[in-house]
């Protein structure tokens, strides 16, 4: 414990660290404010500019855009009606409204406070719960892994976006680019069709780009001539006496909500926002002021929703499934940095563990003050005209995909997984999905391989496994959970 | 029947990677020992595959998704505008490529003013060049520019 606060302490300590720290807090709520570009596109913009870097900062790099922007898209959220994060649409209902009311300030300052204690409150149960899941992950064989995945896996049947079947068909789609290149155990070579670039496999961050950045730009060129209102806004304040009384139980609330469906693999900040606000609802003795300007309504949706990127590094760091399409491209910068998920990341690379948990608590306090006092400069970024800004990730697109291997292939990966991504979401396909079957393919494949060894090929011993066996059973209700549930709301009165 | 063109040629998909599956090598009985064969795997993905895309059209035939409306032009001519980066990537070189479609994208998401949109096409990629090449050493592919660039 004292090495774990020691190594989190060091943060502090690291002047370079904390500089990168504070412009990388400042650069995610930029990516926050501006619709469209979300901590996930920005995580997947940026990590091509971390190669360089030491693995702790690169890591602290992308988990700090991940707090941050997931904190910043409540800004337009509330001054513009717009959420520049899909976590920040239940911020929206209220914080806009109360905006409307001339009490923009106030809405904000609620919103920054929210935020800040959900996302160190995450980071608290991230340190405590995280060691104690890598404890029981040292005994996992490759049976537990295979069901562990396939839970993360059926998880996507009720992640935000799309219908569960629809997710289930881009988890698989994801799975399946996992096994393009050569099979790790035979070394046969599949679905290359003679292109030896492919041997290792589809590069993910290509294919994260793509998937994220280039498909929004495809899809943001629909609201080219959309005219956005603003409000006006007086200085962000802290909430007063009386606010705090209305919302500290609803914060408390929705920070336990949002860490516990942010350790759930596959859910993220924008579930866990959307049931932080309907439980603040559901709780409230105000519930006619809902949809009015209500501050349970914003405090909820932000506790929430920042409480959930702590929750989200849990499965990321313990177990290498990504509780995110954000974290899933903080999974890949773990494995670029030759930083291997999994329960002995936290024995082998200790400190690095608790520098990365140290960074992020640190990134919630610098969003909280950069939130107080210039949030009305950032209000304004989200004014740039699409027609500058897409233009420019365009660019950082092609040339930090080509960056990663010095490889064209990866360039036209990202232009071909960008329209790919395109029209999935046209068709109501999710692309977080795809993403997280891509990274899980291989874990998936390489464990039931080697359970199968392990076996003699009787794969049904595999259920016979009595965690192996919970984690199916999680598994199969993970898949039926949400027509079951669908069931159940069709039949209530 | 347009409703079904998506599960169509998802499944016309799904059964084409199984058809390549199959295409694949074997390997020896004593590599893959008690395993499965590089074959399998796909192809049991693509089984499930088939049946997800059977629920997926009974929910469309019971319940009918709201039809979606074509896409606007900018929309197109962006997509075509990756195409237009291929092109020129392949012929010139890739900043070229990037200028001219950063350019032409801006002109095409409404900016008038033609001077901001040859700054935007211009400076952004020249900062992230000189970013790249004197701080990361990346080298980027040959063309007109880098030929000139690296001599």
């Amino acid at each position: 414990m004292t090495e774990a606060l020691q190594a989190m302490g060091s943060v502090v300590l690291d002047p370079y660290l904390l500089l990168l720290l504070l412009a990388t807090t400042v650069l995610g709520v930029v990516i926050g404010v501006l619709p469209g570009l979300g901590a996930t596109t920005g995580a997947a913009l940026l990590l091509p500019f971390t190669l360089t870097m030491q693995p702790v900062h690169a890591i602290a790099v992308l988990a700090t855009i991940y707090v941050s922007a997931t904190f910043a898209g409540s800004i337009t959220a509330i001054l513009i009606n717009t959420p520049g994060t899909p976590a920040a649409a239940a911020t929206t209902f209220d914080g806009y409204p109360l905006a409307q009311r001339g009490e923009a300030g106030r809405a904000l300052g609620i919103a920054v406070v929210s935020s800040t204690v959900g996302g160190i409150f995450s980071i608290i149960v991230l340190c405590i719960a995280a060691p104690m899941l890598a404890r029981v992950a040292y005994e996992f064989r490759p049976p537990e892994y295979f069901a562990l995945t396939l839970f993360g896996l059926s998880m996507l049947a009720s992640i935000s976006a799309g219908g569960a079947v629809r997710n289930l068909i881009g988890g698989i789609f994801g799975v399946w680019l996992a096994t393009i290149g050569s099979d790790r155990a035979t070394g046969i070579e599949r679905f290359m069709f003679g292109n030896y670039e492919l041997y290792e496999g589809l590069a993910f961050v290509p294919v994260m780009i793509g998937l994220f950045a280039m498909s929004e730009l495809l899809v943001q060129s629909k609201r080219v001539n959309q005219v956005i209102e603003t409000v006006t806004m007086n200085a962000v304040r802290l909430p007063s006496k009386e606010d705090y009384k209305r919302i500290w139980k609803t914060i408390l609330r929705s920070c336990g909500i949002g860490t516990f469906i942010g350790i759930l693999p596959a859910e993220g900040a924008t579930v866990a926002s959307m049931i932080g606000y309907s439980e603040a609802r559901r709780w409230s003795k105000h519930k006619e002021e809902f949809g009015k300007g209500s501050v349970e309504g914003i405090a909820g949706a932000e506790a929430a929703n920042n409480a959930a990127t702590g929750g989200a590094m849990v499965p990321t760091m313990v177990l290498g499934i990504p509780g995110s399409g954000t974290t899933a491209i903080i999974l890949v910068g773990l494995m670029v940095h030759g930083l291997r998920p999994g329960p002995y990341l936290f024995t082998e690379q200790v400190d690095t563990v608790y520098q990365i948990f140290g960074a992020m608590l640190v990134a919630n306090i610098m969003f909280l003050v950069l939130g107080l006092y210039a949030a009305k400069v950032f209000a304004r970024i989200s004014l740039v005209p699409s027609a500058i800004l897409w233009p420019i990730v365009f660019s950082l697109s092609v040339i930090g995909a080509y960056a990663l291997n010095s490889s064209l292939l990866d360039v036209w990966i990202v232009l071909i997984f960008g329209v790919v991504g395109f029209f999935a979401r046209r068709h109501g396909f999710a692309v977080a999905p795809i993403a997280v079957g891509l990274i899980l393919g291989e874990m998936v494949e390489t464990n039931l391989q080697n359970s199968l060894k392990m076996f003699e090929g009787k794969w049904w011993l595999i259920a016979m496994e009595p965690l192996a066996a919970l984690f199916l059973i999680l598994a199969f209700l993970g898949l039926c959970g949400p027509f079951l549930y669908q069931k159940l709301v069709k039949r209530a009165p | 029947m347009r409703l079904y063109i998506v599960p169509a040629v998802i499944a016309l998909a799904s059964v084409l990677v199984i058809w390549a599956s199959l295409q694949l090598e074997l390997s020896p009985p004593m590599i893959v020992g008690d395993s499965m064969q590089p074959r399998v795997f796909p192809i049991f993905l693509m089984v499930t595959n088939l049946v997800l895309i059977a629920v997926l059209t009974l929910q469309i035939h019971r319940t009918p998704p709201a039809p979606i409306a074509l896409e606007s032009f900018p929309t197109w001519a962006s997509m075509g505008l990756l195409a237009v980066f291929y092109g020129l990537t392949t012929l010139t070189d890739m900043f070229i490529a990037i200028s001219v479609v950063m350019f032409l994208m801006c002109l095409l998401w409404g900016e008038r003013r033609v001077h901001v949109a040859i700054a935007t096409a211009l400076v952004p990629p020249f900062a992230i060049f000189l970013l790249f090449d004197m701080v990361l050493r990346i080298r980027f592919p040959r063309g007109i520019l880098m030929n000139w660039y690296y001599g």
